[in-house]
């Protein structure tokens, strides 16, 4: 007899197997668990009835052979107590007032919602932190885009000492941001930095670069671009080397203009990947707050929402609060990257 | 071998296996291994404190106890510890706090009171009562000022201001100085000691010189300022200077010993408390030009001195260590300490500032053994010799017979500046909102800094902001 086709035991038929039986009695014992006992305790009893509904499940599959499930629950299993697990707790969260340091909780609802969004104090400073976040991302993007495009065009021909240079290229990638953003700021420092002395070398005049706001998202998003450019330039050179050589070489016989081979047969070949890096870097620079945090504290206006969020989520404790602006924030990452891949996709059949 | 040789034998050998026995039991009873597990600041301060405690403590109970300190650097610490604590793992039984987090941690529910270990031992009592009250209610009280106890102090400290004394005493700045504002260029302890802010003002003016300038009857080798004190954005590397300019102008931060009568509005952007604002923020442009950009926090400032780059400094004495050394400091042989300037109201001398330092406390979920070494090891720490030993290590003592003993100003230079300023020492609020106020506070005090926006609107800002969120959480009706 085909084991996938063995019958389903009565609902309430008290074998290991049984997986619906246990669902309905893993609810109900949770539900009661959570109205009649305290949450330390009721914690591990939801717990264990999960435990015991995902046993039955495993169980009736090994029953009926369903090895192809059976093989991918360890990845599932680790995929739901790391990520989903912890985001359906911080999404539950964000409906009550909670902070971390406090022992009481109490469900409100929307409110977090309604405040992040409307209050006069905390919305001015999500959505000032979230304009900031948005500028960040198109200038370091646009920078380490710019910039890694044109390494990777040199790097893509042959020149003495080239290896060495890509090494030294690559450094910065491979640096500890903490590390980098400690060096800048002795970078930009008026006194002992070396930018200072030699602006005032040039102009005479004391130079201060970090005392203006522009100065300031100059001085973050030159030090990000010099981070992660070279992880630009990484995959724009992986799609440089791949272009064939025989192309350019009809091309050179067709005397085809350096402007016209780089568009028609160079970027087809790199647009895909030029389009991934876009993408890693912007959902990167959509996070944004460490060499925030190193070089301004977030001073001069340029305070991100993610350096916002961890100071109201774990230095202020404000633990439901700030689980309403990661969920927005969640929204509007997710609706973004719908967008771009929309958009890239509907090009890639245009042509 | 006979019988009876062999019973015999068998008899001595159960006898030595018994005393072994009994002897191993009891030998482990008495020698019971503590581990008091602890986190700290990384510091000199807290180095000290466990140097000492390695080579020197014997602890009367005969018990093996051992100290496990987690160094912990000074930018991360709060969060690191707020960490610790608010995810239940429940690791450290001691942890150094800084005074204004025991309301946050005292709500909830990790710090213990110690009342009942003070009553329980009248020896420690009469130790803890020899603290001097600033700290005492700083370190100890909360509410602040009640007479319910949470801490010890580890490390007390105050400002002092670090001077120079290489270019403050040459004869060509004294003569200078003398001709140009008609008063002595301050020089000795003493004369620090007696300075106004609008003498520390003077000496900023007085010392901003370029590059190859004459600077004490040498041409400057790089831009050089007179004054520094800490301007960042940072944890509280702005409200503790400022605090004591509002108090020493006459002005008042919110008054949690009044709740729930006391106001936000209306005392703390009061006229009195702008004016003391206006005049923090009148002496930056005399400061080196990280001033201006909000990241001169206390590490900067001190470095920005020991580099040589400035006449005086207002720091903790906490960081003092470091410019003494001559491996880490390049003023470390021309050193001259006084008290933080005051101001003068109605002739008389107005020295009020914000207490620095950290007290340790002891954590609720502690066992009863090590509460017991715990205390112990902290009466030994009060006690005076150690006392004397941590002082003339680099640490301080709020113990009274300590710190009026004739040979405790010689332990280091700043010494001579402590005592008188403890009595002119407040602290700002314990309460467990503390964290929204101060970053608030430090990012309208950073607008200022930068010049964003004026010290009145600066402080109706805070106002504005301390009212909404103190009343909702109840404690302003």
């Amino acid at each position: 007899m085909n084991a996938a086709a063995l019958p389903a035991p009565g609902l309430i038929t008290f074998v290991p197997h049984n997986w619906k039986l246990a669902v309905l009695l893993g609810l109900a014992v949770s539900i009661i668990a959570v109205a009649s006992l305290p949450a330390a305790a009721s914690f591990w009893v939801v717990g264990a009835m999960a435990v015991m509904v995902g046993a039955a499940f495993v169980i009736n599959a090994f029953r009926r052979e369903y090895y192809g499930g059976l093989l991918v629950t360890p990845a599932i299993a680790v995929l739901f107590v790391m990520n989903i697990f912890p985001l359906l707790w911080s999404l539950g969260l964000s409906f009550f007032a909670y902070q971390s340091n406090q022992q009481s909780i109490r469900f409100v609802g929307l409110n977090n919602y309604i405040k992040v969004l409307t209050n006069d104090i905390a919305a001015e400073a999500n959505w000032n932190a979230l304009v900031n976040t948005g500028m960040f991302v198109v200038l370091t993007v646009a920078a380490q885009m710019v910039v890694g495009f044109l390494l990777a065009m040199m790097f893509a021909k042959q020149f003495p000492l080239r290896k060495y240079l890509l090494i030294l290229v690559l450094t910065p990638m491979m640096l500890s941001v903490v590390a980098a953003g400690v060096f800048f700021t002795y970078y930009y420092d008026p006194t002992f930095g070396i930018l200072s002395y030699v602006m005032q070398s040039i102009t005479g005049e004391q130079y201060i670069l970090m005392d203006s706001k522009a100065g300031a998202v100059a001085g973050i998003v030159f030090a990000d671009a010099w981070m992660w450019s070279p992880f630009v330039m990484l995959l724009v050179l992986a799609g440089l080397v791949s272009v064939p050589k025989y192309l350019y070489e009809a091309a050179a016989v067709d005397r085809v203009s350096a402007w016209r081979r780089f568009w028609t047969i160079t970027f087809p070949y790199i647009r895909g990947l030029l389009m991934l890096a876009l993408l890693f870097r912007t959902i990167e620079a959509f996070k944004l707050a460490d060499l925030v945090i190193l070089l301004t504290k977030g001073g001069n206006d340029t305070m991100t929402i993610s350096y916002h969020l961890i100071r109201i989520a774990n230095e202020q404790n404000k633990s439901s609060e700030g689980a309403a602006i990661s969920y927005l924030m969640l929204f509007i990452v997710i609706v973004l990257t719908n967008l771009y891949l929309y958009i890239a996709n509907r090009r890639s059949q245009g042509n | 071998m006979t019988a009876m040789t062999n019973a015999r034998g068998l008899v001595t050998a159960a006898s030595l296996a018994a005393t072994l026995l009994v002897g191993g039991t009891t030998t482990f009873a008495v020698a019971e291994e503590v581990v008091l597990t602890m986190a700290v600041p990384d510091w000199p301060p807290t180095r000290i404190m466990k140097k000492f405690f390695d080579e020197q403590y014997k602890p009367a109970s005969g018990n093996i106890v051992k100290l496990d300190v987690d160094f912990i650097p000074w930018p991360d610490f709060y969060t690191r510890v707020n960490a610790s604590l608010t995810s239940g793992e429940q690791k450290y039984n001691f942890i150094v706090s800084d005074s204004q987090w025991l309301g946050a941690f005292v709500e909830g529910g990790y710090f213990r009171k110690i009342n009942d270990l003070l009553e329980a031992d009248p020896a420690f009592m009469a130790t803890f009562n020899e603290i001097h009250p600033n700290p005492k209610n700083a370190y100890s009280t909360y509410p602040h000022k009640s007479e319910n106890y949470y801490g010890f102090p580890q490390f007390p400290d105050v400002l002092v201001n670090f001077g120079r004394s290489d270019v403050l005493c040459h004869a060509d700045e004294q003569a200078n100085f003398l001709a140009k504002y008609g008063n002595k260029l301050p020089c000795t302890g003493e004369e620090l000691d007696a300075m106004t802010w609008d003498d520390f003002r003077n000496v900023g003016e007085f010392f901003r010189r370029a590059k190859g300038e004459m600077l004490a009857g040498a041409p400057a080798e790089d831009d050089f300022y007179g004054i520094a004190y800490q301007a960042g954005k940072g944890y509280d590397f702005s409200s503790m200077q400022i605090n004591g300019f509002i108090w020493q102008m006459g002005g008042e931060i919110w008054d949690e010993t009044q709740i729930p009568t006391g106001q936000a509005e209306g005392v703390v952007n009061s006229a009195e408390a702008v004016a003391g604002l206006e005049k923090y923020l009148s002496m930056l442009e005399f400061m080196p030009p990280l001033a201006k950009t909000g990241t001169m926090d206390i590490f900067k400032s001190d470095e920005l001195f020991r580099e040589g780059k400035v006449a005086m400094n207002i720091n903790w004495i906490g960081l003092g260590e470091a410019s003494l050394d001559p491996n880490s400091s390049k003023v470390s042989d021309k050193l001259v300490f006084g008290q933080m300037p005051g101001t003068m109201v109605d002739g008389e001398m107005k020295r009020w500032s914000n207490i620095g330092g950290q007290p340790f406390v002891l954590t609720t979920w502690t066992t009863d053994a090590q509460i017991k070494e715990a205390v112990e090891f902290v009466k030994w720490w009060l006690s005076p010799d150690i006392q004397r030993l941590f002082a003339a290590g680099g640490g301080q003592s709020a113990i009274k017979s300590v710190y009026e003993d004739p040979a405790y100003i010689t332990y280091r230079p700043w010494n001579r500046a402590w005592a008188p300023q403890l009595d002119w020492q407040k602290d700002v609020w314990h309460v467990p909102q503390f964290f929204e106020l101060l970053t608030q506070q430090q990012d309208q005090f950073d607008l200022a800094i930068t010049g964003k926006q004026d010290a009145k609107t600066t402080l109706d800002n805070v106002a504005k902001f301390q009212q909404d969120l103190l009343t909702e959480a109840g404690l302003i009706q």
